[in-house]
């Protein structure tokens, strides 16, 4: 599991790349952490290349996006996966994501 | 000149003779006297050597008795603490502690809360159970009872007693306490030995008919002589202060005895001394005596002094002579025959252990058409610790094959440890390697002598023909088909007994219908022929047909290594194991296991399964990724919260792929935890209300048709299928 930030005209890109489980959970938490710290800005979770997420993955987008609630940010998802479109179906989370293809 | 000479001669040579007359006088007097002293001390230090070896004989003997009950009733103490809550199981346990265990003549549970107690003991070849608590028998006021409660995990073994119900045999019984789930004392489990056999190896010297030998508990209490009928047994050493030769003259050895001493005294008593040696069995805190009358012990000597005085000089001379090479040759023998007296003793208590715990019943299961089983194990002279076993569970069969390093007693102690764990474990595990890795813990835990057993474990599903196993160091088995014989691909692994917390590997194979596994130990593969060649793998590979009953394939092996080895002795246990496997119908049903530890890192191991299975049940990717989900979500819990933090635990996953379903199956021994009754996770909530957990359960039962926990024999069982039609 791979993940890299992109700051760029007051926007932060995470572009995530692999398998998001259980045992990559604490470490890709880590790396997300400055937008935590920046959540008030626009952050963007780009999935083109994330092949799969479990709840603990879920778990990290929904902190993300309640650290963006409260600070007055905003959280784009980017290019899922039928299969995690589906989890996300699942869940409620297309609900609470706005989504975003290409 | 010549006169001169000679008289010369002569006056020097009568001179010479009253000298060598003289000096013989003198050197022979003293001589003899330094021979007498000489062989009077020989004799002593003999009879000093024998009495310890006796004590230490008995001791031994009672050891191997003692951590056989002590293993047996150690492996059933945690099925115990979970049956507390279940009584009525509790006769099959009792009933089972003593089927499988032929040195354990009756064992008992007794219920700290209510009047239960149920007690199973031998009677001829049957076991019989009975209720102790009654209102003539108040258990809970019973020695066994009241200082098993008070024991540690180590247990306490009772002061020996006279069975009055089971025809006067001196017993003695092994308590331990037991704990429920929640940790408290809820009951004693307990096994009763019989102590028969002590008296007639009290005094094993025939060279001291005088002799007396007793066993006393830690109280004073004589509960065995040898020679029995002394009366004095049932009495206290103290008490029986007139009675010779235990008599005043004793006051301090009996003293130091009761306050668990050993050591070696002389004792004088109405002008007669005795020599008295005295030992404490440390696991019991019971002491041996063995006093033997110094005229017993010189006897012999006394008698030949007399005659060495009464014989004159030339004669002494002789007797001088004579007497110093039997000395010598004495000693030899004496020290020959000691010792090959303990061998062939303890030789004999190995092969006793070691051949009452393999199964000896062909055909084992006369009314199965699907399984065809022959085996044999052909000790060496000096016992190697070989074992094997099986038997059959719920339409699976489970075997076993091990070699113990090492020879004799402590060989078959092991064995004979080994042999018990499987069976305990494998009664209640279904996985070779958690088996096998339970075995390994144990063994590590009481493996003193660093001794270590190969070991190979294998569990066949006699409705499909899969077989799953694991090797802990031993030779691969050889899968025989019509086709070819070929060794089964093993994972060496390290040997049983070495490392705790290995990680053991697990494999899986399919046996076809006329398929067989045959399994051996290297006895068979090393047996020597005269020049000192080895009969080999290949000379055994050409020897297994697939189109043979298992019986003619052992015979046939058997022929083969004995045309090979001819008359050269054997120097290792051999044994051999054939499985046939006959079901023509197998069901269709393809079966894949998983065994990870408790840790997270091992999540992508999982997946690896997950896609595995799917390919093998031609699933699309996305419900193999849902699938993958499901599981994921399922043994994180495990991981993360089964068990104790820093504990070493592990999760089981059995997936079973038939036609119009997959079910996987988590188990795990950790607390009960039941994750289908957590709460359902609401999904409509906006992000400010939405918790950050609670969403692994919800998306299991979301992606499976079908979710079910159990807990059952203190395991957690999560079964989840996905209906594919």
């Amino acid at each position: 599991m791979e993940v890299k930030i992109i700051e760029k005209d007051n926007v932060l890109t995470a572009v995530l790349n692999g398998r998001l489980d259980t045992a990559v959970s604490a470490e890709v938490s880590a790396a997300l952490q400055p937008m935590l710290d920046q959540a008030d800005k626009t952050l963007i979770l780009d999935c083109k290349d994330l092949s799969y997420i479990s709840s603990s993955g879920l778990r990290i987008f929904l902190t993300v996006r309640k650290a963006a609630a409260a600070k007055g940010g905003k959280v784009i998802v980017k290019d899922i996966n039928n299969e995690i479109r589906q989890v996300f179906m699942m869940t409620g989370f297309l609900n609470l994501f706005e989504i975003q293809e290409g | 000149m010549g006169t001169f000479r000679i008289k010369n001669t002569d006056m020097i040579s009568a001179l010479h003779g009253v000298m060598i007359v003289v000096i013989a006088v003198v050197t022979l007097a003293v001589g003899s006297l330094a021979l007498y002293f000489r062989m009077r001390d020989m004799v002593e230090k003999s009879a000093y050597r024998q009495a310890q070896q006796n004590i230490d004989n008995l001791e031994q003997d009672f050891t191997v008795v003692a951590e056989l009950v002590e293993c047996a009733v150690r492996n059933n103490l945690w099925s115990a603490g979970v049956m507390v809550s279940q009584p009525d199981s509790l006769w099959n346990l009792t009933q089972g502690i003593v089927k499988d265990n032929p040195v354990i003549f009756g064992a008992a549970m007794a219920l700290v809360d209510g009047d239960f107690s149920p007690y199973a003991y031998r009677d001829g070849d049957q076991i019989i159970s009975v209720q102790l608590a009654t209102k003539e028998y108040d258990y809970k006021h019973q020695e066994w009872f009241v200082e098993g409660l008070k024991a540690d995990a180590s247990g306490y073994w009772s002061e020996p007693y006279f069975d009055e119900g089971g025809g006067n045999k001196l017993m003695t019984t092994y308590s331990v306490p037991v704990r429920d789930h929640r940790g408290r004392v809820a009951a004693v489990l307990t096994s009763d030995v019989s102590l028969d056999w002590v008296s007639d190896r009290l005094v094993a010297i025939e060279d001291y008919p005088y002799a007396l030998g007793m066993l006393v508990t830690r109280t004073g209490s004589i509960m065995a002589t040898n020679p029995p009928n002394v009366g004095l047994t049932g009495k206290n050493i103290v008490a029986v202060a007139e009675d010779i030769p235990y008599g005043e003259g004793f006051t301090e050895v009996n003293r130091s005895m009761l306050a668990g001493e050993e050591g070696t005294r002389i004792v004088e008593l109405n002008g007669k001394k005795y020599h008295v040696f005295y030992d404490r069995i440390k696991r019991t805190g019971w002491s041996m005596s063995l006093s033997i009358p110094e005229e017993d012990i010189f006897s012999e000597v006394d008698h030949l002094n007399s005659r060495v005085l009464g014989i004159q000089l030339l004669g002494i001379i002789m007797l001088v002579v004579i007497l110093l090479t039997t000395v010598a040759n004495q000693r030899r023998l004496m020290r020959a025959n000691e010792k090959k007296h303990r061998i062939d003793s303890e030789l004999q208590v190995a092969r006793g252990i070691q051949m009452a715990m393999v199964p000896k019943l062909f055909p084992p299961f006369p009314e199965r058409k699907d399984v065809d089983i022959f085996a044999s194990l052909i000790p060496a002279k000096e016992v190697g610790g070989d074992l094997f076993d099986f038997f059959i569970r719920d339409e699976r069969l489970y075997f076993c094959i091990g070699d113990v390093s090492g020879k004799g007693v402590p060989a078959s102690l092991v064995m004979s440890v080994t042999r018990s764990l499987f069976r305990t474990v494998a009664g209640h595990e279904k996985s070779p390697v958690r088996i096998i890795y339970t075995i390994n813990e144990n063994l590590v835990e009481m493996n003193e002598s660093e001794m270590f057993v190969t070991f190979f474990c294998g569990v066949l599903d006699l409705q499909t023909g899969h077989l799953r196993y694991c090797n802990a160091g031993h030779n691969a088995p050889v899968i025989v088909t019509a086709e070819n014989s070929v060794a089964l691909p093993v994972v060496p692994n390290l040997p049983l007994g070495v490392l705790s917390h290995m990680s053991f590997v697990e494999q899986e194979a399919d046996l076809t219908c006329g398929a067989g596994i045959f399994l051996y130990t290297d006895g068979l593969t090393e047996a020597e022929n005269h020049d000192h060649a080895l009969f080999g793998e290949d000379r055994m590979m050409k020897t297994l047909k697939a189109d043979v009953s298992a019986t003619e394939m052992i015979e046939n092996i058997k022929k083969a290594v004995h045309g090979f080895v001819n008359e050269a002795p054997q120097s290792d246990d051999l044994t051999m194991l054939y499985i046939r496997y006959l079901n023509d119908t197998p069901m269709e049903k393809t079966e894949r296991h998983l065994i990870l530890h408790n840790d997270i890192q091992q999540i992508p191991q999982l997946a690896e399964f997950v896609e595995t299975v799917g390919g093998l049940a031609r699933l699309s990717s996305s419900v193999t990724m849902s699938l993958n989900l499901a599981l994921e979500e399922a043994v994180t819990n495990v991981i993360l919260y089964a068990y104790p933090e820093g504990a070493d635990g592990l999760v089981d996953i059995e997936a079973i792929i038939r036609k119009d379903e997959v079910q996987f199956i988590i188990t795990d021994s950790g607390k009960p935890f039941d994750p289908t009754a957590a709460p359902e996770a609401d999904i409509t909530l906006d992000v400010e209300d939405r918790p950050i957990g609670g969403l692994g359960i919800f998306l299991v039962r979301n992606i499976m048709d079908s979710v079910r926990y159990e807990r059952l024999d203190g395991k957690n069982i999560l079964t989840m299928s996905k209906n594919l039609l």
